[in-house]
């Protein structure tokens, strides 16, 4: 662990230096137990992959003595310490390329079967490693070798919301209409956008994601747009 | 008590001192870009530190006030104007029901900002009143929409000491604390950094701000996503510097060289495309100093 200048008000905990399937739970963790230990004087925390940014009120407490106290926090949380609860979210998607706009290449490259990619895709249980970019985008891993594909080299300017996309290990949902450069391989009639305020602690990091596969009816029937 | 939007501009959204406490969400912190107008704002009509301003990026902006109310308008010099006549800035004005507030061409800066008494009250979205586009939280001033405040004003008027008026034309320095993957440059890469003169290019937004110069020579990154600071310079794969604003994304995964001191943010905000800055090395101890004393004076808390 190590804990890093990040601007004048904040600064950075590092647990690790790669991607690494523990780390959401642990981060989450030491998220919380800095939340109910130093709640007078943190503003704001990001945690991502492997790190927790952290943002304290610089009028009650200096660079030097927050770091201190932020470490010494740290160092108190135990294993069995207030393990936080993760839930597993479904999310049903519609898999085609008449919504999926890269799924045709994708299964021309990889030589897989609509039914084939689909069974990989859905059929794995996905972790929350960040959420950001934009309000709700959840960054969620990792995807099978077998359906990994880069980023487009020019991004896409318009991918509808819902829009299910593959970028090498990870997978996400577009929760609005936005630009990005991540494969759109489905998409899912839920609104996950901030058009529900209740959506904005939809997901955590450190939650499962599963993605259900839906028929075209279904998908209709349940509001998807084509 | 309101204000109708007669011309809507170019950009003019509702802004405060920022949304916190949902990074963890993805929403970034936004609210205004200049925190220096801002605060004088809303310091010369003894409002909240916190209360809600027009942010108006480049004029071209006509309101009506529907009642009597007090106003003071700060920052960029858009020819500002209540029923064509000028009007000095940096102090509370009265202005009656019937008035026409309007904002014109660029004399200089870039952004203007207009604070009533008490604020404006529009609905607060996830304990912010700003906007957001990026994101989709709000939206920007139109044609005929209606801009609510309290029907509640001063009446002795407060003006600013000249000593603290701004200059937005002369050349910035935005002072640079080392943080994040600062110690992962070379020598050769910070020399190059700290020692050249940038302009800024028109990539410049709420978002972030893109400069123009000699690029670093970067290798590939292996950096993964982390946490964004206001005021980080990342530098891209074409080795030149983005300067993170107050819309930027959460997380994000290029290496950064630094973070700006956030009152030289505030001059930033007044600068056009085609100006010119200089990076210098600022320690953190100097920084918390600084931005105390402001606090302190703007009762910040």
């Amino acid at each position: 662990m190590k804990i890093v200048l990040a601007g004048e008000n904040s600064v950075i905990v590092y647990f690790g230096d790669a991607i690494n399937p523990d780390l959401p739970a642990k981060i989450a963790q030491a998220a919380e137990h800095i939340k109910a230990q130093l709640s007078d004087w943190v503003i704001d925390l990001t945690p991502a992959y492997t790190s927790l940014l952290v943002s304290y009120r610089l009028n009650l407490v200096n660079h030097h003595q927050f770091c201190q106290q932020l470490e010494r926090c740290l160092l108190d949380i135990k294993d069995n310490d207030t393990v936080v609860e993760s839930k597993t979210i479904t999310i049903p998607v519609y898999y085609h390329t008449e919504v999926g706009f890269d799924l045709a290449c994708l299964l021309e490259e990889k030589q897989l079967s609509l039914e084939a990619f689909i069974e990989l895709h859905s059929a794995n249980q996905y972790l929350v490693y960040a959420i950001g970019f934009s309000p709700n985008f959840a960054f969620l891993g990792e995807v099978d070798m077998r359906i990994r594909l880069p980023r487009l080299d020019t991004p896409r300017i318009q991918i509808p919301a819902g829009s299910v996309g593959i970028a090498n290990k990870q997978t996400a949902v577009y929760p609005t209409n936005s630009s990005g450069g991540w494969r759109i391989v489905g998409r899912t009639p839920l609104d996950l956008s901030l058009n529900n305020a209740n959506n904005a602690y939809r997901f955590n990091t450190g939650d499962k994601v599963t993605f259900q596969p839906m028929t075209r009816n279904e998908y209709l029937q349940y509001g998807g747009k084509l | 008590m309101s204000f109708k939007v007669i011309k809507a501009g170019f950009l003019a959204c509702i802004q405060d001192a920022g949304r916190f406490n949902h990074t963890q969400q993805g929403m970034s912190q936004s609210g205004v870009m200049d925190e220096q107008a801002y605060c004088w704002a809303n310091h010369l009509l003894e409002n909240h530190f916190n209360d809600a301003l027009l942010e108006i990026t480049l004029g071209h902006v006509v309101l009506e006030a529907l009642d009597d109310t007090m106003i003071v308008v700060t920052g960029a010099d858009l020819d500002f104007k209540i029923n064509n006549s000028t009007v000095p800035l940096w102090q509370s004005v009265q202005i009656n029901s019937g008035d026409i507030l309007s904002w014109g061409n660029v004399n200089s800066g870039v952004r203007s900002y207009l604070a009533v008494k008490g604020g404006f009250q529009t609905d607060l979205l996830f304990g912010s009143r700003s906007v957001n586009l990026r994101e989709n939280i709000g939206n920007k001033i139109t044609v005929d929409s209606i801009l609510p405040c309290q029907a509640e004003y001063q009446t002795n008027v407060r003006l600013m000491d000249d000593q603290y008026l701004p200059n937005y034309v002369e050349d910035i320095i935005l002072r640079l604390l080392p943080s994040y993957q600062f110690n992962t440059f070379s020598t050769n890469q910070r020399d190059l950094f700290f020692n050249q003169t940038y302009t800024i290019s028109t990539a410049n937004n709420r978002t972030g701000c893109r400069l123009k110069g000699t690029p670093l020579a970067m290798q590939k990154s292996n950096l993964v996503s982390e946490g964004i600071s206001y005021g980080a310079v990342e530098i891209a794969s074409d080795g030149l510097p983005i300067i993170l604003l107050k819309d930027a994304p959460t997380i994000g995964g290029y290496d950064k060289i630094g973070t700006v001191f956030s009152l030289d943010l505030a001059k930033l905000a007044q600068r056009q495309a085609s100006a010119k800055l200089r990076f210098e090395l600022m320690h953190i101890d100097k920084a918390q100093q600084q931005r105390k004393l402001f606090n302190e004076f703007f009762s910040i808390d």
